[in-house]
């Protein structure tokens, strides 16, 4: 599992390695019972602070998507898929909400925002289409 | 025993003819803790490393590392510290494999075979002349030399200024092997992005006072910048709620750096017609907001006090 981690994006660190993960468990990267990469790889592979990492973990435990094995490590639990596609869905939910609030500051109307968007579904799916043909 | 503090600095000041060096600085950095050491060139870092180490002495206030009083422990101090110096010192007519040996005398026996394997991981051939190194690779085998010992501190003093991308990388990731075993880590530097990664605690010094002093997250957290778009360029800026570190104007919009904004309060604020965007500064950006103002605060100062510098 590789992650990106931008210091300066202004999320926290530990908040992005528990999106990262919630997103590669949602779209099948990491399955059920695989392990997540420990603490101090984790923490080298991306060049973060272990501290980070470890709290990092720490959340995705609490959220039940990341269980302790015991002497082996954290593995995904088997309620995870599901709860990272709904987790997933409301975080795309977000960005779009930000989306908005931005075009809503800047004066933009509310049936510009809405062509806008069905716009970019059009294209989306038309791109999607041509790629599969 | 353990440590409360492994670094720690009481009301320190120094002065070099002129120069105010340090100017009663005061921090402490806790066991397994990652701390950086920022600010302009000349604000004092590497006076304040040199004086942890006991390699100068201070004018006033004290200074402990490992427990150890700076003043009297140098030697005690420096044999359970690694330091890495911006310009490491090296014997040139020595081969790495030697520079090695050379420096084993002076710790511990397990050092050498420790060297050994730091030049394994870091890809250095032990027969190279330290003369026909590279700035990266000459760094490597500082670093190399800094670490074989299993020091409970490591001091970094610009380690990785001027070095490529891979060598950066791979300083970081020693760094995070250190952290990661609960050994504690000063990292003084001008790469601010690669500090936010690793750094949990930061120190701002500027022109030798102590400006801030703070963990990470809490700073990055507690800031924000505040955009605001005013119909005029002379217009007056309204009070916002919380702390204005810093601003800067560009023509008909204000920045401001705010720390703990009330962000409730706002709407207030906004009535009259004020575009308002709000902003998570990077810490290179709260870094450079301070250091900025600071800056125009020192010069009227100077200009207040006398035509010196006419």
């Amino acid at each position: 599992m590789i992650l990106h981690i931008d210091p300066s994006n202004g999320i926290p660190i530990y908040e992005q390695i528990v999106r990262q993960v919630k997103f590669a468990i949602a779209n099948g990267a990491l399955q059920v019972a695989e392990h997540v990469p420990s603490v101090r790889d984790m923490a080298r592979i991306s060049a973060v602070n272990p501290n980070t990492v470890v709290r990092a973990y720490r959340e995705l435990q609490n959220d039940g998507i990341l269980k302790s094995i015991r002497g082996t490590g954290l593995a995904v639990t088997a309620e995870a898929p599901t709860l990272c596609r709904r987790i997933r869905l409301e975080m795309i939910q977000q960005r779009l909400r930000s989306v908005i609030e931005e075009a809503a500051q800047n004066q933009v109307d509310w049936d510009e925002i809405r062509q806008l968007v069905e716009r970019e579904i059009q294209h989306q799916s038309e791109r999607s289409r041509e790629s599969k043909s | 025993m353990k440590l409360k503090s492994v670094v720690s600095m009481q009301k320190v000041s120094k002065r070099f003819r002129k120069t105010q060096a340090l100017d009663d600085v005061s921090f402490e950095i806790g066991p397994g803790t990652v701390c950086a050491l920022l600010g302009a060139n000349g604000a004092g870092k590497t006076t304040a490393i040199r004086t942890l180490l006991g390699l100068e002495q201070p004018d006033a206030g004290c200074c402990r590392v490992l427990g150890w009083d700076s003043q009297k422990y140098s030697r005690e101090i420096r044999a359970r510290v690694g330091y890495v110096a911006e310009k490491p010192a090296l014997y040139d007519w020595m081969t790495i494999e030697e520079t090695g040996w050379f420096a084993a005398g002076f710790y511990p026996p397990g050092y050498q075979p420790a060297f050994d394997a730091y030049c394994r991981q870091f890809d250095l051939d032990p027969t190279r002349k330290i003369s026909e190194l590279s700035k990266g690779t000459r760094a490597k085998v500082a670093l190399s030399l800094a670490l074989s010992h299993q020091p409970e501190l490591l001091i970094l003093d610009e380690p990785t200024s001027g070095l490529d991308p891979l060598i950066r990388r791979e300083f970081l990731q020693s760094m995070v092997d250190v952290a990661a075993e609960g050994r504690t880590v000063l990292l003084c530097s001008h790469q601010v992005n690669e500090v936010e990664r690793v750094a949990e605690q930061v120190v701002i010094l500027l022109n030798g006072k102590l400006i801030c002093f703070e963990k990470l997250d809490e700073l990055k957290e507690r800031t924000r910048e505040v955009i605001l778009t005013l119909p005029e360029s002379d217009a007056v800026v309204p009070d916002l709620p919380g702390t204005v570190l810093a601003q800067a104007t560009f023509g008909h919009t204000r920045s401001l750096m705010i720390q703990d904004l009330n962000e409730t309060r706002l709407p207030d604020v906004t009535q009259n017609g004020l575009v308002l965007e709000i902003r998570r500064p990077n810490l290179e950006e709260i870094l450079l907001g301070l250091l900025r103002e600071r800056r125009q605060f020192d010069n009227s100062g100077r200009e207040m006090n006398g035509p010196d510098r006419s």
